[in-house]
Protein backbone atom coordinates (compact mmCIF):
# COMPACT_ATOMS: atom_id res chain seq x y z
CA UNK A 1 0.00 0.00 0.00
CA UNK A 2 2.87 2.43 0.55
CA UNK A 3 4.06 3.65 -2.81
CA UNK A 4 7.73 3.74 -1.94
CA UNK A 5 8.38 0.03 -1.64
CA UNK A 6 7.13 -1.43 -4.86
CA UNK A 7 6.20 0.25 -8.13
CA UNK A 8 2.46 0.11 -8.87
CA UNK A 9 3.17 -1.35 -12.31
CA UNK A 10 6.00 -3.79 -12.98
CA UNK A 11 8.33 -3.23 -15.91
CA UNK A 12 8.39 -6.45 -17.91
CA UNK A 13 9.32 -7.08 -21.52
CA UNK A 14 6.74 -7.28 -24.26
CA UNK A 15 7.44 -10.97 -24.84
CA UNK A 16 7.05 -11.76 -21.14
CA UNK A 17 3.68 -9.98 -21.14
CA UNK A 18 2.53 -11.92 -24.19
CA UNK A 19 3.63 -15.28 -22.78
CA UNK A 20 2.05 -14.62 -19.38
CA UNK A 21 -1.36 -13.86 -20.90
CA UNK A 22 -1.03 -16.71 -23.39
CA UNK A 23 -0.36 -19.15 -20.56
CA UNK A 24 -3.16 -17.67 -18.49
CA UNK A 25 -5.60 -18.11 -21.39
CA UNK A 26 -4.63 -21.74 -21.87
CA UNK A 27 -5.01 -22.59 -18.16
CA UNK A 28 -8.05 -20.53 -17.16
CA UNK A 29 -10.57 -23.35 -16.85
CA UNK A 30 -14.08 -22.94 -15.51
CA UNK A 31 -14.86 -19.42 -16.73
CA UNK A 32 -14.59 -16.33 -14.49
CA UNK A 33 -11.51 -15.17 -16.41
CA UNK A 34 -11.61 -11.78 -14.64
CA UNK A 35 -10.79 -13.56 -11.39
CA UNK A 36 -8.04 -15.52 -13.16
CA UNK A 37 -6.42 -12.26 -14.32
CA UNK A 38 -6.54 -10.88 -10.76
CA UNK A 39 -5.07 -14.04 -9.27
CA UNK A 40 -2.23 -14.27 -11.78
CA UNK A 41 -1.29 -10.64 -12.47
CA UNK A 42 -1.98 -9.04 -9.07
CA UNK A 43 -1.58 -11.76 -6.46
CA UNK A 44 0.89 -14.24 -7.94
CA UNK A 45 3.08 -12.08 -10.19
CA UNK A 46 2.51 -8.70 -8.52
CA UNK A 47 2.66 -6.86 -11.86
CA UNK A 48 -0.15 -4.45 -11.03
CA UNK A 49 -1.00 -3.34 -7.50
CA UNK A 50 -4.38 -4.01 -5.92
CA UNK A 51 -5.54 -0.41 -5.97
CA UNK A 52 -4.87 0.11 -9.66
CA UNK A 53 -6.59 -3.15 -10.47
CA UNK A 54 -9.61 -2.10 -8.42
CA UNK A 55 -9.97 1.23 -10.25
CA UNK A 56 -9.60 -0.59 -13.56
CA UNK A 57 -12.20 -3.09 -12.43
CA UNK A 58 -14.58 -0.18 -11.77
CA UNK A 59 -14.11 0.98 -15.35
CA UNK A 60 -14.31 -2.56 -16.75
CA UNK A 61 -17.50 -3.51 -14.91
CA UNK A 62 -19.19 -0.35 -16.23
CA UNK A 63 -18.58 -1.48 -19.82
CA UNK A 64 -19.88 -4.43 -21.83
CA UNK A 65 -17.70 -7.41 -22.77
CA UNK A 66 -16.05 -10.50 -21.30
CA UNK A 67 -14.71 -9.62 -17.83
CA UNK A 68 -11.42 -11.46 -18.34
CA UNK A 69 -10.62 -9.81 -21.65
CA UNK A 70 -11.60 -6.38 -20.34
CA UNK A 71 -9.20 -6.79 -17.43
CA UNK A 72 -6.49 -8.15 -19.76
CA UNK A 73 -6.94 -5.08 -21.98
CA UNK A 74 -6.73 -2.66 -19.04
CA UNK A 75 -3.72 -4.41 -17.47
CA UNK A 76 -2.03 -4.44 -20.89
CA UNK A 77 -2.81 -0.73 -21.31
CA UNK A 78 -1.28 0.07 -17.91
CA UNK A 79 1.86 -1.94 -18.62
CA UNK A 80 2.62 -1.26 -22.28
CA UNK A 81 0.20 1.40 -23.52
CA UNK A 82 -1.93 0.94 -26.66
CA UNK A 83 0.08 -1.98 -28.01
CA UNK A 84 -0.26 -3.76 -24.67
CA UNK A 85 -4.01 -3.16 -24.70
CA UNK A 86 -4.16 -5.01 -28.01
CA UNK A 87 -1.65 -7.73 -27.18
CA UNK A 88 -2.83 -8.92 -23.76
CA UNK A 89 -6.43 -9.86 -24.73
CA UNK A 90 -5.22 -11.29 -28.05
CA UNK A 91 -2.65 -13.48 -26.28
CA UNK A 92 -5.28 -14.59 -23.82
CA UNK A 93 -7.81 -15.47 -26.50
CA UNK A 94 -5.73 -17.18 -29.18
CA UNK A 95 -4.77 -20.28 -27.17
CA UNK A 96 -8.30 -21.18 -26.03
CA UNK A 97 -9.61 -20.56 -29.57
CA UNK A 98 -7.21 -23.07 -31.08
CA UNK A 99 -7.79 -25.56 -28.24
CA UNK A 100 -11.57 -25.44 -28.41
CA UNK A 101 -11.64 -25.83 -32.19
CA UNK A 102 -9.25 -28.77 -31.95
CA UNK A 103 -11.43 -30.49 -29.35
CA UNK A 104 -14.57 -29.72 -31.34
CA UNK A 105 -13.04 -31.17 -34.50
CA UNK A 106 -11.95 -34.37 -32.76
CA UNK A 107 -14.87 -35.12 -30.48
CA UNK A 108 -17.78 -33.05 -31.65
CA UNK A 109 -19.64 -33.89 -28.48
CA UNK A 110 -18.63 -34.35 -24.90
CA UNK A 111 -22.00 -34.24 -23.14
CA UNK A 112 -22.69 -37.98 -23.31
CA UNK A 113 -19.63 -39.23 -21.46
CA UNK A 114 -20.80 -40.28 -17.96
CA UNK A 115 -19.56 -38.12 -15.12
CA UNK A 116 -18.34 -35.26 -17.33
CA UNK A 117 -21.14 -32.93 -16.29
CA UNK A 118 -20.46 -33.62 -12.62
CA UNK A 119 -16.71 -33.01 -13.04
CA UNK A 120 -17.44 -29.70 -14.79
CA UNK A 121 -19.83 -28.71 -11.98
CA UNK A 122 -17.04 -29.43 -9.49
CA UNK A 123 -14.56 -27.33 -11.48
CA UNK A 124 -17.11 -24.52 -11.75
CA UNK A 125 -17.71 -24.60 -7.98
CA UNK A 126 -13.96 -24.25 -7.27
CA UNK A 127 -13.81 -21.36 -9.75
CA UNK A 128 -16.60 -19.64 -7.79
CA UNK A 129 -14.11 -19.79 -4.93
CA UNK A 130 -11.59 -18.03 -7.19
CA UNK A 131 -14.13 -15.28 -7.94
CA UNK A 132 -15.15 -14.83 -4.30
CA UNK A 133 -11.59 -14.79 -2.96
CA UNK A 134 -10.54 -12.26 -5.64
CA UNK A 135 -13.51 -10.02 -4.87
CA UNK A 136 -12.99 -10.24 -1.12
CA UNK A 137 -9.29 -9.46 -1.19
CA UNK A 138 -9.83 -6.63 -3.70
CA UNK A 139 -12.37 -5.09 -1.31
CA UNK A 140 -10.15 -5.66 1.73
CA UNK A 141 -7.14 -4.01 0.06
CA UNK A 142 -8.90 -1.26 -1.83
CA UNK A 143 -11.89 0.14 0.03
CA UNK A 144 -11.65 -0.08 3.80
CA UNK A 145 -14.18 2.76 4.49
CA UNK A 146 -17.47 1.64 6.09
CA UNK A 147 -19.56 3.45 3.46
CA UNK A 148 -17.81 1.54 0.66
CA UNK A 149 -18.27 -1.77 2.46
CA UNK A 150 -21.99 -1.00 2.77
CA UNK A 151 -22.19 -0.33 -0.99
CA UNK A 152 -20.44 -3.65 -1.70
CA UNK A 153 -22.90 -5.44 0.58
CA UNK A 154 -25.93 -3.75 -1.02
CA UNK A 155 -24.72 -4.67 -4.51
CA UNK A 156 -24.13 -8.30 -3.53
CA UNK A 157 -27.57 -8.46 -1.88
CA UNK A 158 -29.41 -6.98 -4.87
CA UNK A 159 -27.60 -8.70 -7.75
CA UNK A 160 -25.91 -11.74 -6.23
CA UNK A 161 -28.57 -12.90 -3.76
CA UNK A 162 -31.90 -11.44 -4.92
CA UNK A 163 -30.92 -11.82 -8.58
CA UNK A 164 -32.05 -8.34 -9.67
CA UNK A 165 -30.81 -7.18 -13.11
CA UNK A 166 -27.44 -5.47 -12.76
CA UNK A 167 -27.94 -2.39 -14.93
CA UNK A 168 -30.74 -0.73 -12.88
CA UNK A 169 -28.92 -1.61 -9.66
CA UNK A 170 -25.74 -0.06 -11.02
CA UNK A 171 -27.52 3.10 -12.17
CA UNK A 172 -29.24 3.48 -8.78
CA UNK A 173 -26.21 2.87 -6.57
CA UNK A 174 -23.61 4.70 -8.68
CA UNK A 175 -24.79 8.29 -7.98
CA UNK A 176 -25.14 7.53 -4.24
CA UNK A 177 -21.73 5.92 -4.02
CA UNK A 178 -20.02 8.64 -6.06
CA UNK A 179 -21.63 11.34 -3.86
CA UNK A 180 -20.35 9.55 -0.75
CA UNK A 181 -16.84 9.34 -2.21
CA UNK A 182 -17.02 13.02 -3.17
CA UNK A 183 -18.01 14.06 0.34
CA UNK A 184 -15.25 11.95 1.80
CA UNK A 185 -12.66 13.45 -0.55
CA UNK A 186 -13.68 16.95 0.60
CA UNK A 187 -13.57 16.05 4.27
CA UNK A 188 -10.04 14.67 4.24
CA UNK A 189 -7.98 16.98 2.01
CA UNK A 190 -6.11 14.49 -0.12
CA UNK A 191 -4.68 11.04 0.21
CA UNK A 192 -0.92 11.01 -0.35
CA UNK B 1 -22.52 -21.29 -52.98
CA UNK B 2 -19.97 -18.57 -52.46
CA UNK B 3 -22.79 -16.12 -51.80
CA UNK B 4 -24.34 -18.44 -49.23
CA UNK B 5 -21.01 -18.79 -47.43
CA UNK B 6 -20.21 -15.09 -47.21
CA UNK B 7 -23.85 -14.52 -46.32
CA UNK B 8 -23.41 -16.82 -43.32
CA UNK B 9 -20.25 -14.99 -42.26
CA UNK B 10 -22.10 -11.68 -42.47
CA UNK B 11 -24.99 -13.10 -40.45
CA UNK B 12 -22.56 -14.34 -37.78
CA UNK B 13 -21.07 -10.87 -37.57
CA UNK B 14 -24.51 -9.25 -37.45
CA UNK B 15 -25.57 -11.52 -34.57
CA UNK B 16 -22.45 -11.39 -32.40
CA UNK B 17 -21.33 -7.76 -32.79
CA UNK B 18 -24.49 -6.25 -31.20
CA UNK B 19 -24.43 -8.88 -28.44
CA UNK B 20 -20.85 -7.80 -27.73
CA UNK B 21 -22.02 -4.27 -26.98
CA UNK B 22 -24.90 -5.49 -24.82
CA UNK B 23 -22.87 -7.92 -22.71
CA UNK B 24 -22.92 -5.88 -19.51
CA UNK B 25 -21.85 -8.02 -16.59
CA UNK B 26 -19.64 -10.27 -18.72
CA UNK B 27 -19.97 -12.61 -21.67
CA UNK B 28 -22.10 -15.11 -19.77
CA UNK B 29 -24.93 -12.59 -19.62
CA UNK B 30 -25.53 -13.14 -23.34
CA UNK B 31 -25.74 -16.95 -23.47
CA UNK B 32 -29.55 -17.01 -23.59
CA UNK B 33 -29.51 -14.60 -26.53
CA UNK B 34 -26.81 -16.61 -28.30
CA UNK B 35 -28.96 -19.73 -27.91
CA UNK B 36 -32.05 -18.00 -29.28
CA UNK B 37 -30.23 -16.56 -32.29
CA UNK B 38 -28.31 -19.68 -33.27
CA UNK B 39 -31.06 -22.24 -32.70
CA UNK B 40 -34.41 -20.55 -33.36
CA UNK B 41 -33.50 -17.70 -35.70
CA UNK B 42 -30.59 -18.92 -37.86
CA UNK B 43 -30.69 -22.70 -37.41
CA UNK B 44 -26.90 -22.92 -37.13
CA UNK B 45 -27.32 -25.69 -34.55
CA UNK B 46 -30.14 -27.86 -33.24
CA UNK B 47 -31.30 -27.73 -29.62
CA UNK B 48 -29.36 -30.80 -28.64
CA UNK B 49 -26.28 -29.74 -30.54
CA UNK B 50 -26.32 -26.36 -28.81
CA UNK B 51 -26.32 -28.10 -25.43
CA UNK B 52 -23.31 -30.17 -26.57
CA UNK B 53 -21.43 -27.08 -27.72
CA UNK B 54 -22.23 -25.36 -24.44
CA UNK B 55 -20.82 -28.33 -22.49
CA UNK B 56 -17.73 -28.26 -24.70
CA UNK B 57 -17.17 -24.53 -24.10
CA UNK B 58 -17.39 -25.15 -20.35
CA UNK B 59 -14.77 -27.92 -20.54
CA UNK B 60 -12.20 -25.85 -22.45
CA UNK B 61 -10.07 -23.04 -20.99
CA UNK B 62 -10.68 -19.37 -21.72
CA UNK B 63 -13.72 -17.11 -21.49
CA UNK B 64 -17.02 -19.01 -21.17
CA UNK B 65 -18.29 -17.07 -24.14
CA UNK B 66 -15.88 -19.02 -26.38
CA UNK B 67 -19.21 -20.64 -27.11
CA UNK B 68 -19.58 -18.13 -29.93
CA UNK B 69 -16.44 -19.55 -31.61
CA UNK B 70 -18.07 -22.99 -31.58
CA UNK B 71 -21.32 -21.65 -33.04
CA UNK B 72 -19.32 -19.92 -35.77
CA UNK B 73 -17.44 -23.16 -36.44
CA UNK B 74 -20.71 -25.11 -36.79
CA UNK B 75 -22.16 -22.47 -39.11
CA UNK B 76 -19.16 -21.86 -41.39
CA UNK B 77 -16.06 -23.81 -40.32
CA UNK B 78 -12.84 -22.15 -39.16
CA UNK B 79 -13.59 -18.82 -40.95
CA UNK B 80 -16.94 -18.80 -39.15
CA UNK B 81 -15.24 -19.39 -35.81
CA UNK B 82 -12.85 -16.49 -36.42
CA UNK B 83 -15.59 -14.12 -37.61
CA UNK B 84 -17.84 -14.95 -34.62
CA UNK B 85 -14.98 -14.51 -32.14
CA UNK B 86 -13.81 -11.21 -33.63
CA UNK B 87 -17.41 -9.95 -33.82
CA UNK B 88 -18.04 -10.86 -30.19
CA UNK B 89 -14.85 -9.40 -28.71
CA UNK B 90 -13.72 -6.55 -30.94
CA UNK B 91 -16.57 -4.01 -30.61
CA UNK B 92 -16.68 -4.19 -26.80
CA UNK B 93 -12.86 -4.08 -26.61
CA UNK B 94 -12.73 -1.07 -28.91
CA UNK B 95 -15.30 0.82 -26.85
CA UNK B 96 -13.45 -0.02 -23.64
CA UNK B 97 -10.12 1.09 -25.13
CA UNK B 98 -11.48 4.46 -26.24
CA UNK B 99 -13.25 5.07 -22.92
CA UNK B 100 -10.12 4.06 -20.98
CA UNK B 101 -7.95 6.48 -23.00
CA UNK B 102 -10.39 9.39 -22.64
CA UNK B 103 -11.05 8.61 -18.97
CA UNK B 104 -7.33 8.41 -18.22
CA UNK B 105 -6.87 11.96 -19.49
CA UNK B 106 -8.68 13.38 -16.45
CA UNK B 107 -6.75 11.31 -13.95
CA UNK B 108 -5.82 13.33 -10.89
CA UNK B 109 -8.81 15.70 -10.78
CA UNK B 110 -11.05 15.52 -7.71
CA UNK B 111 -14.24 14.52 -9.51
CA UNK B 112 -12.41 11.82 -11.46
CA UNK B 113 -11.20 10.37 -8.18
CA UNK B 114 -14.70 10.54 -6.68
CA UNK B 115 -16.22 8.67 -9.65
CA UNK B 116 -13.53 5.99 -9.57
CA UNK B 117 -13.75 5.54 -5.81
CA UNK B 118 -17.53 5.57 -5.91
CA UNK B 119 -17.83 2.95 -8.61
CA UNK B 120 -15.10 0.67 -7.23
CA UNK B 121 -17.27 -0.88 -4.45
CA UNK B 122 -20.16 -1.46 -6.90
CA UNK B 123 -17.75 -3.12 -9.33
CA UNK B 124 -16.43 -5.34 -6.55
CA UNK B 125 -20.00 -6.20 -5.55
CA UNK B 126 -20.91 -7.13 -9.13
CA UNK B 127 -17.77 -9.23 -9.35
CA UNK B 128 -18.77 -11.16 -6.20
CA UNK B 129 -22.34 -11.46 -7.49
CA UNK B 130 -21.05 -13.17 -10.63
CA UNK B 131 -19.75 -15.99 -8.43
CA UNK B 132 -22.96 -16.25 -6.43
CA UNK B 133 -25.02 -16.35 -9.63
CA UNK B 134 -23.17 -19.51 -10.66
CA UNK B 135 -24.02 -21.12 -7.31
CA UNK B 136 -27.69 -20.13 -7.58
CA UNK B 137 -28.18 -22.08 -10.82
CA UNK B 138 -25.80 -25.03 -10.37
CA UNK B 139 -27.43 -28.48 -10.42
CA UNK B 140 -24.86 -29.65 -7.84
CA UNK B 141 -26.71 -27.89 -4.98
CA UNK B 142 -25.21 -27.89 -1.49
CA UNK B 143 -22.01 -29.65 -2.61
CA UNK B 144 -21.19 -26.70 -4.88
CA UNK B 145 -21.63 -24.21 -2.00
CA UNK B 146 -19.31 -26.30 0.20
CA UNK B 147 -16.66 -26.66 -2.52
CA UNK B 148 -16.85 -22.94 -3.33
CA UNK B 149 -16.52 -22.06 0.36
CA UNK B 150 -13.48 -24.30 0.84
CA UNK B 151 -11.81 -22.98 -2.33
CA UNK B 152 -12.45 -19.37 -1.25
CA UNK B 153 -10.85 -20.02 2.14
CA UNK B 154 -7.82 -21.80 0.65
CA UNK B 155 -7.20 -19.07 -1.94
CA UNK B 156 -7.48 -16.31 0.67
CA UNK B 157 -5.18 -18.16 3.05
CA UNK B 158 -2.52 -18.89 0.41
CA UNK B 159 -2.43 -15.85 -1.91
CA UNK B 160 0.28 -17.35 -4.14
CA UNK B 161 -1.39 -20.73 -4.61
CA UNK B 162 -2.20 -21.59 -8.23
CA UNK B 163 -5.94 -22.39 -8.46
CA UNK B 164 -5.42 -25.43 -10.69
CA UNK B 165 -4.95 -28.07 -7.93
CA UNK B 166 -8.22 -26.93 -6.33
CA UNK B 167 -10.05 -27.25 -9.65
CA UNK B 168 -8.69 -30.74 -10.18
CA UNK B 169 -9.55 -31.95 -6.67
CA UNK B 170 -13.04 -30.44 -6.77
CA UNK B 171 -13.76 -31.85 -10.24
CA UNK B 172 -12.50 -35.29 -9.23
CA UNK B 173 -14.57 -35.36 -6.03
CA UNK B 174 -17.75 -34.30 -7.87
CA UNK B 175 -17.12 -36.86 -10.61
CA UNK B 176 -16.58 -39.60 -8.05
CA UNK B 177 -19.73 -38.69 -6.12
CA UNK B 178 -21.69 -38.80 -9.39
CA UNK B 179 -20.26 -42.17 -10.46
CA UNK B 180 -21.00 -43.68 -7.04
CA UNK B 181 -24.55 -42.40 -7.34
CA UNK B 182 -24.52 -40.44 -4.09
CA UNK B 183 -27.05 -37.56 -3.96
CA UNK B 184 -26.31 -34.62 -1.72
Amino acid sequence: MNDGERPAIADVSFGTLFLAFFRLGCTSFGGATGAWVYREMVQRRGWVDERLFLTDMALGQSMPGSNGLKMALLVGLRMKGGIGAFTAPFAMLIGPLVIILAIAAVYGRIANIPGVDAVLDGVAAAVVGLTLSSGISAVAQGTPEPAAIAIVALTVLAVGILGWPMLPVFLTLAPISIALAWMQARRQPRAP
Amino acid sequence: MRDGFSGTLLALFAVFAPLSLLSFGGGNATIADIAHQSVAVHHWTGDREFADLFALSRAAPGPGSMLCALIGWKAAGVPGAIVATVAFYLPASFVLFVVAKVWGRWRGSVWHQAVERGIAPIAAGLFLSGGLAVLRVTPAGLAAWIAAGLATAALLYWPKLHPMPLLIVSGAVFGLIDLLGVRL
